[in-house]
C-alpha cells in the first residue's frame, strides 16, 4: 500500500508554526464609548466574546479608550468582561488613528491576547485594519457570524461578499492575535449582571511622541449627495395613487431622501403630476433592478411588476391585502402608507 | 501634488446571478469592470487635479494581465500614468500581502501626497486596504469620506461618523477612502479612449521591480468556504403602524438592504 499521503498529512500538521501562536491567551474586545455610554455594538461584541471565551476556557478582557470613560468600565464587567484596561485621558477625547493604534498595539504586545474583537462601527472600520497592519496579523472584517474550529483553536469569521449575496468564511492560522470586526446588529446583546465581579486597571499612557494628525472641526456636518441615476440606484422608493394627495407624496419623498434612494412612481403618480414621465416604472416606462424596491400606496398591476421584477427585495405598503403587488412582495406591509411611512421615518431616527 | 489611486478590477456584478435556493453562483457573462469604489476614488482625484495647476494622478492596480484594461480606462478618464503590479508571486495575495505590494509601488513612485481608494470594494468588500496602506507607509488616514478639498498641505474632509457626518482636517501625506455614492464617476473621454490603447504605455512591475522577496508574500488569512444567506421568504406585516414600521426597518437592516446605523455598507 502507498502510505505517502501520511507524509503529506504530517507536512500539513507542521504548517502551523507553534512559536507564532504560543503564549497568546485570552480574548479581547476593543470597547468603544460614545457620548458617555457603551453603544449596543460594543455590548454585542462583549457578549460574543463571552460566549467564545466560555468555549475555550479563557478570560475576556476589554480595552476602553477615551476621555472620562472610566465609570463605564464597571458596566463592561456587568456585561461579561473579566478585566478592563482603561486609558482615560483628555488627550484621547478625539479619535486619532495613530494614537489609538499605538496604545492598543502596546497593550497587545504586553498582554498577548489570542483573539481581538472590535465592533464594525465608523471607528472600528477605521482603526481595526490599521491595527492589524501594525501587528502584522490578519483581520476578518464585517463578520456576521463567529464560530470556532476547536481542533486548532481558530476563530472562523463569516462575512458578506458580493453585496451580501454570498458569505465567505476566513481563518487566520498563522498570526496572532486573530482579529475580527463584528457587524452591528448581528449579535445578541447580553443581559447585564450588576453583581459580576472583575478587575479594572488603569493603563499608564506612554505615547512615545506619537501625535494625531487629524483635527476634528465639526461634529454635525451635513452632506449634499448628488442625485443617483435610476439605473444605478441600490434603493428605489416608489409612490402610487394610494398616497392620496401632494402631502402624502411628500412623505414618500422624505423616505427616499432619508434612505438615499431614487424616487419613482406608477403611471397614476405621473397622472397626478408628482413625478416626471421618465420616472414611471413598468411596461412603457423604466425597467429597474435595485436591491430594494419600496412600493408605497400602489396596487402594482402586472405591467408595473414587469418593470421591477428583477429587484432583489420588494417591500409593498398597501391597505388592501389582496392587491397584486402584495402577492409578489417579499415583505408585504398591510396598512395605510400615510401612517406607516412616518412611523418608518421615526424608526430610522429622523 | 501627487495623487496615487490604487484601483481594483472586479467581475461585473450585472453578469452574475446568485441563486440562494440552489446555493450556487452563476457567472453568465465574464466581464470585468473597475470597482465602483475605485471609480469614485479616481473621480475624487480627477476633481482635485482640475482645481489646481500642478497635480498628477497615477493609477496603480494589482492583478493579472487582464487588469491592464482597468488601468487604460483610468487613463481614458484622465489619469496621467498607470502601472500594473503583476507577478506570478502576487496571485495568492490577501489583504496584508496586497498592502505590501501597493506600498512598495507607492515608494517606487517616490511617495504620494494623497492616496485615494474606495471605502469598500463591490466584491469582497473588506474595506481594509486604505487604513492598512496608511499604516504601511506611515501616512495619516481618513475613511468613508463624502466631500474632499485640499489646501495648504492639508485635506479638509467630510466623513461619515456614526449616524451623521463630521468635518475632519488631515495633514498630508494621507490616505483617504471615499464613499462611492458621493463621487459619481465621469465617463472616459472619447479621444482619450483611443489614446489609452494607441499611444500610452502601462508598465508592468513585478517582484524584481518592487524589490519584494516572493517568500515574504505569504497570505495570513485562509479561505474556509462559502455559504449563502437564506432566501428571502415572503413575509406579511400586520398591526399598528408603529410596530409594523419598526419590524420592517429591523428586517431590512438584518438583510443588509438599508443601513440606518451608519458605518459600512456595500455598494
Amino acid at each position: 500500500m502507498d502510505f505517502s499521503f501520511f507524509g503529506e498529512l504530517l507536512e500539513e500538521e507542521r504548517e502551523i508554526t507553534p512559536e507564532v501562536t504560543e503564549g497568546y491567551r485570552n480574548l479581547w474586545v476593543a470597547a468603544e464609548a460614545a457620548d458617555g455610554t457603551l453603544p449596543p455594538s460594543t455590548l454585542e461584541a462583549i457578549g460574543q466574546a463571552r460566549e467564545i471565551a466560555n468555549q475555550i476556557g479563557v478570560y475576556v478582557w476589554a480595552s476602553l479608550l477615551g476621555d472620562g470613560v472610566e465609570p463605564l468600565a464597571q458596566q463592561l464587567i456587568a456585561y461579561g468582561a473579566d478585566r478592563v484596561l482603561v486609558a482615560d485621558s483628555p488627550s484621547l477625547a478625539e479619535y486619532q488613528p495613530e494614537v489609538y493604534v499605538k496604545i492598543l498595539a502596546d497593550l497587545v504586545g504586553q498582554h498577548r491576547p489570542e483573539m481581538l474583537l472590535m465592533p464594525a462601527t465608523s471607528l472600528g472600520n477605521d482603526l481595526a485594519p490599521r491595527l492589524a497592519q501594525r501587528l502584522n496579523t490578519g483581520l476578518i472584517s464585517h463578520c456576521l457570524k463567529l464560530t470556532l474550529d476547536m481542533s486548532e483553536r481558530l476563530l472562523l469569521g463569516t462575512c458578506p461578499a458580493l453585496g451580501g449575496e454570498v458569505y465567505h468564511t476566513f481563518a487566520c492560522p498563522q498570526a496572532r492575535p486573530q482579529m475580527a470586526t463584528l457587524e452591528p446588529g448581528y449579535f445578541r446583546i447580553p443581559s447585564a449582571d450588576p453583581y459580576r465581579s472583575g478587575e479594572v486597571k488603569r493603563v499608564d499612557l506612554d505615547l512615545g511622541g506619537v501625535t494625531g494628525r487629524l483635527s476634528w472641526l465639526e461634529r454635525e456636518a451635513s452632506v449634499e449627495l448628488p442625485p443617483v441615476p435610476l439605473s444605478r440606484a441600490k434603493i428605489v422608493v416608489s409612490a402610487g395613487r394610494g398616497m392620496g394627495d401632494a402631502e402624502g407624496f411628500a412623505l414618500v419623498q422624505r423616505l427616499a431622501e432619508v434612505l438615499g434612494a431614487a424616487l419613482v412612481g406608477s403611471r397614476g403618480a405621473f397622472d397626478e403630476g408628482w413625478i416626471p414621465e421618465d420616472r414611471i416604472v413598468g411596461v412603457g416606462g423604466q425597467f429597474i433592478a435595485p436591491d430594494l424596491y419600496i412600493a408605497c400606496g400602489l396596487s402594482g398591476d402586472i405591467y408595473h411588476y414587469f418593470g421591477v421584477q428583477s429587484a432583489r427585495c420588494i417591500v409593498a405598503i398597501n391597505p388592501d391585502e389582496n392587491a397584486p403587488i402584495m402577492k409578489v412582495a417579499h415583505m408585504a406591509v398591510v396598512g395605510d402608507a400615510r401612517q406607516v411611512i412616518p412611523a418608518m421615518l421615526n424608526a430610522l431616527g429622523r | 501634488m501627487r495623487m496615487v489611486i490604487p484601483i481594483k478590477q472586479i467581475l461585473d456584478p450585472a453578469g452574475i446571478t446568485v441563486r440562494r435556493d440552489k446555493e450556487r453562483i452563476f457567472i453568465n457573462r465574464e466581464e470585468y469592470i473597475i470597482d465602483p469604489g475605485s471609480k469614485a476614488a479616481l473621480e475624487a482625484a480627477l476633481r482635485l487635479k482640475e482645481e489646481r495647476d500642478q497635480a498628477e494622478t497615477i493609477a496603480i492596480s494589482l492583478g493579472p494581465a487582464r487588469t491592464d484594461d482597468a488601468l487604460r480606462e483610468a487613463l481614458a478618464m484622465g489619469c496621467d500614468a498607470a502601472y500594473l503590479l503583476s507577478d506570478p508571486a502576487f496571485e495568492e495575495a490577501d489583504l496584508s500581502v496586497a498592502t505590501l505590494i501597493l506600498a512598495a509601488a507607492v515608494r517606487k513612485l517616490g511617495g504620494a501626497d494623497l492616496i485615494l481608494v474606495g471605502r469598500q470594494s463591490g466584491d469582497t468588500g473588506a474595506g481594509q486596504i486604505g487604513p492598512r496602506l496608511a499604516e504601511a507607509l506611515g501616512y495619516a488616514q481618513v475613511t468613508d469620506v463624502y466631500a474632499l478639498a485640499v489646501e495648504n498641505g492639508a485635506a479638509r474632509t467630510t466623513r461619515r461618523w456614526g449616524k451623521g457626518y463630521a468635518t475632519v482636517q488631515v495633514q498630508l501625506p494621507a490616505v483617504v477612502t471615499v464613499a462611492p455614492e458621493a463621487f459619481p464617476p465621469r465617463y472616459p473621454h472619447g479621444a482619450r479612449i483611443m489614446n489609452a490603447y494607441r499611444e500610452w504605455n502601462v508598465p508592468v512591475w513585478g517582484c524584481a521591480d518592487l524589490n519584494l522577496e516572493p517568500s515574504s508574500l505569504t497570505p495570513l488569512l485562509t479561505f474556509r468556504g462559502e455559504s449563502f444567506p437564506p432566501p428571502l421568504e415572503p413575509e406579511r406585516f400586520r398591526g399598528n403602524p408603529t410596530t409594523v414600521a419598526q419590524e420592517v426597518i429591523t428586517a431590512l437592516t438584518l438583510h443588509k438592504l438599508i443601513n440606518p446605523g451608519g458605518g459600512s455598507h456595500g455598494l
